[in-house]
C-alpha cells in the first residue's frame, strides 16, 4: 500500500472517530454489554448507619438483575465512593464518578443536607441522579429536571405523616414537635405545619441543635404545653436524650419517634436504659411491613446470601438496609423503559413517568416531571423497648410543592 | 405565662443546670491547672473525655469487668496516657524552642488521633451508653425533678473539686504547682523540677476528664464527636477567668444554668448560643473573666 493511501486511509479513521466521539462523549458509561451506574453514601464515619447497608442492598439488587440477564443485554457495573455522609466528600465522589469514571447515571447519597451541596453540579452535569435513601428536599423542591430522591420519605413527608398519625391514631388535637435547627429541621416541620392545620390540630414547635447536650429546656416546655402526645423529628442521640429526660420530668403522653432517629432499636433502648420510659412510644417506619418479617423477608435472604461476612456480624444488616431496594429498582424500571439504546434523556423521560408499588416502602413509588420525591407514607409501631406491634394502615402526607 | 410556670421552669432549669454545668466546670478545672502552669490551651481535653468514657465502655460492658473494678482502672489509665503525652511529645516540642504555639498545635493533633482512634474500633459511629450504677427513681425538690443519677453527677462532681482544691492548696505538690504557674524561673531556682510538676499538672487533668466521663456518660450517651463539649469548658473557663480554679467552676455551673433559662425562657434554639453571648459580654465589661483577678498589662 502506498504512502498516500495510508494518509488517506488514516485521515479517514479519524473523521470517523471523530464523527463517533460526540456520540460516546454524550453517552458516557455504555458500552454494548455494560451500564455503569456510579453509587456514593456513608461507608465510613459516624453517620455510616444511615448508608452503609442501604449501598449493600442496592448492590445485591443490581446484582439479582445481572444474573437474570441483565438490562436490554447489558450488565450493570457499578462504581463505588464513599461520601462520610460529608457535604465536601459527596461533592468529590459526584465529581469523581462523572468526570473520571465516566457514569451513565448516579444512584448515591443517604444524608439529607449533605447531597443538597452536590445539586448544582449534578443539574449542570445532566446526568441522571437518583438518590438513595436520602430524603434530600433541598435538592428535590424546586423540582430538578434530573435529580429524584425521597424513595424512603421526604422531609416534608415525614413530617406530614407523623403528624397525620398523630392526630388520626392517637386522636391529639395539640401535638408538640421536636425538630433540629437547621434546613432538615426546617423542612419536616414545614410538612408537619401543613397537615397540622389541614387537620385541625395545634403544633407546638421546639427547634434543637443536633449537638444539643442538656435537653431539659425543650422536654419541659413540651410538658407545660399541655400537649395531647410528643413527636421526636430529631437525629439518633438526641432524641435518645429527650427519650430519657421525658420519663424523667414524668412526660406521660404518647411519644412518636420519627424515622430519622431510628438507626438502630436495639441501641436505642439500651441507651435509654429504662423500660418505663417506652410505656407509650411508637416509632414511625417507612417499610411497608415490620422489619424482617415474612413480607419483606426476601430482601433479607438476599442479603444473607450476598453478604454471609457482614450477616453474620452484629448489628447487620442495619436497620435502614432494604431503603436501598426501591431506588435501585426505579433505576433498574428507568432503563428497561428506555430501551435498549438508552440516552440519558430518555432515562429522564421515563423516571418522570414512574409509578408502581415497590411492595418494600409503605407506599407507591411515584414520580412525575412536577414531583421528584417517591414516596409519602409511612407505618407505626409500637414499641416497648424490645418488640414491635404493628399499627394498621399506613399515614400518608398530604403536603404539595406550591412553587414556594 | 403563668408564676407556676415561671417558677418551674426557673427550679427546674437552676437544678438540671447544676447538674450539667457540674461536667464543665470538671473539664473547664482540668483545662485551667494546665493553662495556668503551663501555658498551653489544651484542645485534647474533649478528646481525652471522650477516650476515657470509650474505655470505660471496653471494660464494664465488653470485658465485663465490675465498675468498682474498671472506673478506677481507666481514671489511672488515662492520667498515665496524659502524663505520657506531656512527656513524649509536649515536652519535646517544647526542647526544639519553637513558639508556644506548636504545643497547643501538638494537642489539637492528639485530639484528631484520639477521634480516629475511637473511630477505628467501629465503637465510636453509634450513640452508646454502658450502664449507669445509680439505681433509678427521683427526688422533687420544689418544682423541680432530679433523678439519682443527677444527684449522684452532682455530687461526685463536687466532691472531686473539693479534693483537688485541697491538693492545689495544702499539699507540697500542689504548692509546686502554684508556683510553676506563677514564675517558672523563680520555681526552679527553689528547687522545684518543672517537666515532673508539668507532667503532674498533666496527669491530674487527664485524671479529671475521665472522672467527667464516667459521670456522665450515662446520662448524656457516647460518640466520638463527644469531645466537643469542650466548647462549652473552655466557655466556662473564659467567664469565671482563665487563670482562676474557683472561676473555671462557677463559670461551668453559669453556662449550665444559662443555657437552660435561655432554651426556658427565649427558645430552645439559642441553647447554643447562649455560652457565646454570656462570653462577649464577660470579655466587654470584665476582659479577665468575673474571678480572672486585676487586668495587668505587660510592658514590652
Amino acid at each position: 500500500m502506498s504512502k498516500h493511501s495510508l494518509c488517506r486511509i488514516a485521515l479517514a479513521v479519524g473523521a470517523l472517530a471523530g464523527l463517533a466521539a460526540p456520540a460516546r462523549a454524550d453517552e458516557p458509561g455504555l458500552t454494548p454489554t455494560t451500564i455503569k451506574i456510579g453509587m456514593f453514601g456513608p461507608l465510613s464515619g459516624a453517620s455510616m448507619a444511615y448508608g452503609f447497608d442501604v449501598m449493600n442492598a442496592a448492590r445485591m439488587y443490581y446484582d439479582k438483575i445481572n444474573k437474570d440477564g441483565g438490562i436490554h443485554g447489558r450488565k450493570i457495573e457499578i462504581v463505588q465512593e464513599d461520601d462520610r455522609c460529608n457535604a465536601n466528600d459527596v461533592v468529590a465522589a459526584v465529581k469523581k464518578l462523572v468526570e473520571q469514571d465516566g457514569v451513565f447515571l448516579l444512584n448515591g447519597g443517604s444524608c439529607s443536607a449533605p447531597v443538597v451541596a452536590a445539586k448544582d453540579y449534578v443539574v449542570r452535569s445532566g446526568v441522571p441522579w437518583v438518590m438513595l435513601n436520602a430524603s434530600g428536599d433541598g435538592a428535590l423542591y424546586p423540582p430538578q429536571p434530573n435529580i429524584y430522591g425521597a424513595f424512603s420519605i421526604s422531609q416534608r413527608a415525614m413530617g406530614g405523616s407523623v403528624v397525620e398519625f398523630a392526630s388520626k391514631e392517637l386522636k391529639a388535637k395539640k401535638i408538640a414537635y421536636i425538630n433540629h435547627d437547621d434546613a432538615y429541621g426546617a423542612w419536616n416541620l414545614e410538612g408537619a405545619r401543613f397537615q397540622a392545620k389541614d387537620n385541625g390540630v395545634t403544633l407546638v414547635p421546639e427547634a434543637v441543635s443536633p449537638a444539643i447536650t442538656d435537653v431539659t429546656a425543650p422536654v419541659l416546655k413540651m410538658r407545660a404545653s399541655g400537649a395531647d402526645a410528643l413527636v421526636i423529628a430529631t437525629y439518633a442521640r438526641p432524641a435518645q436524650l429527650i427519650l430519657k429526660k421525658a420519663q424523667e420530668l414524668g412526660f406521660n403522653k404518647p411519644i412518636v419517634i420519627a424515622v430519622n432517629a431510628i438507626a438502630n432499636l436495639k441501641q436505642l433502648s439500651e441507651n435509654v436504659g429504662s423500660k418505663e420510659a417506652f410505656r407509650n412510644v411508637y416509632i414511625e417506619e417507612v417499610l411497608a411491613a415490620k422489619p424482617g418479617s415474612e413480607k419483606l423477608a426476601w430482601i433479607y435472604d438476599l442479603y444473607k446470601a450476598n453478604y454471609p461476612n457482614l450477616a453474620g456480624k452484629p448489628d447487620h444488616p442495619q436497620v435502614y438496609m432494604p431503603y436501598g431496594i426501591p431506588s435501585a429498582m426505579t433505576v433498574v424500571r428507568a432503563l428497561q423503559a428506555a430501551g435498549p439504546s438508552p440516552t440519558r434523556a430518555k432515562v429522564i423521560e421515563a423516571l418522570d413517568r414512574t409509578d408502581f408499588d415497590s411492595g418494600v416502602m409503605a407506599g407507591p413509588i411515584v414520580l412525575t416531571k412536577a414531583e421528584h420525591a417517591a414516596q409519602k407514607s409511612s407505618t407505626y409501631f409500637k414499641f416497648d423497648g424490645e418488640g414491635l406491634t404493628a399499627v394498621p394502615g399506613s399515614f400518608a402526607s398530604r403536603w404539595t410543592y406550591q412553587g414556594q | 405565662m403563668d408564676s407556676e410556670i415561671v417558677f418551674l421552669f426557673l427550679q427546674q432549669g437552676i437544678a438540671s443546670g447544676l447538674v450539667t454545668g457540674s461536667v464543665y466546670a470538671l473539664l473547664a478545672l482540668a483545662l485551667v491547672i494546665v493553662f495556668r502552669t503551663t501555658d498551653v490551651a489544651n484542645f485534647a481535653e474533649g478528646e481525652f473525655y471522650m477516650a476515657a468514657a470509650y474505655l470505660a465502655f471496653f471494660l464494664i460492658a465488653l470485658v465485663g469487668l465490675p465498675i468498682w473494678i474498671a472506673a478506677p482502672a481507666m481514671v489511672v489509665a488515662i492520667a498515665a496516657a496524659a502524663g505520657l503525652f506531656q512527656r513524649v511529645v509536649l515536652r519535646r516540642v517544647a526542647a526544639a524552642r519553637g513558639v508556644s504555639v506548636n504545643l497547643v498545635i501538638a494537642t489539637l493533633g492528639l485530639s484528631y488521633v484520639l477521634k480516629g482512634f475511637v473511630r477505628a474500633t467501629g465503637f465510636g459511629d453509634t450513640p452508646r451508653s454502658f450502664p449507669s450504677v445509680v439505681p433509678e427513681g427521683s427526688i422533687t425538690l420544689g418544682h423541680a425533678s432530679l433523678s439519682y443519677l443527677d444527684l449522684a453527677i452532682l455530687g461526685a462532681a463536687l466532691a472531686v473539686m473539693a479534693a483537688f482544691f485541697a491538693i492545689f492548696n495544702l499539699t507540697r505538690t500542689g504548692r509546686a504547682m502554684r508556683a510553676v504557674g506563677m514564675n517558672r524561673r523563680a520555681a526552679q531556682l527553689v528547687g522545684i523540677h518543672l517537666g515532673r510538676t508539668e507532667r503532674l499538672v498533666w496527669i491530674f487533668a487527664g485524671g479529671i476528664s475521665a472522672i467527667a466521663a464516667i459521670l456522665i456518660a450515662p446520662k448524656l450517651l457516647m460518640t466520638a464527636e463527644m469531645g466537643g463539649v469542650v466548647t462549652l469548658a473552655f466557655a466556662a473557663a473564659i467567664v469565671g477567668g482563665f487563670a482562676s480554679l474557683p472561676g473555671a467552676v462557677i463559670g461551668g455551673f453559669i453556662i449550665g444554668i444559662a443555657e437552660n433559662l435561655v432554651g426556658l425562657f427565649v427558645s430552645t434554639r439559642a441553647i447554643t448560643v447562649a455560652p457565646f453571648v454570656i462570653i462577649m459580654l464577660v470579655l466587654i465589661f470584665k476582659p479577665q473573666g468575673l474571678f480572672g483577678g486585676r487586668l495587668r498589662v505587660r510592658k514590652v
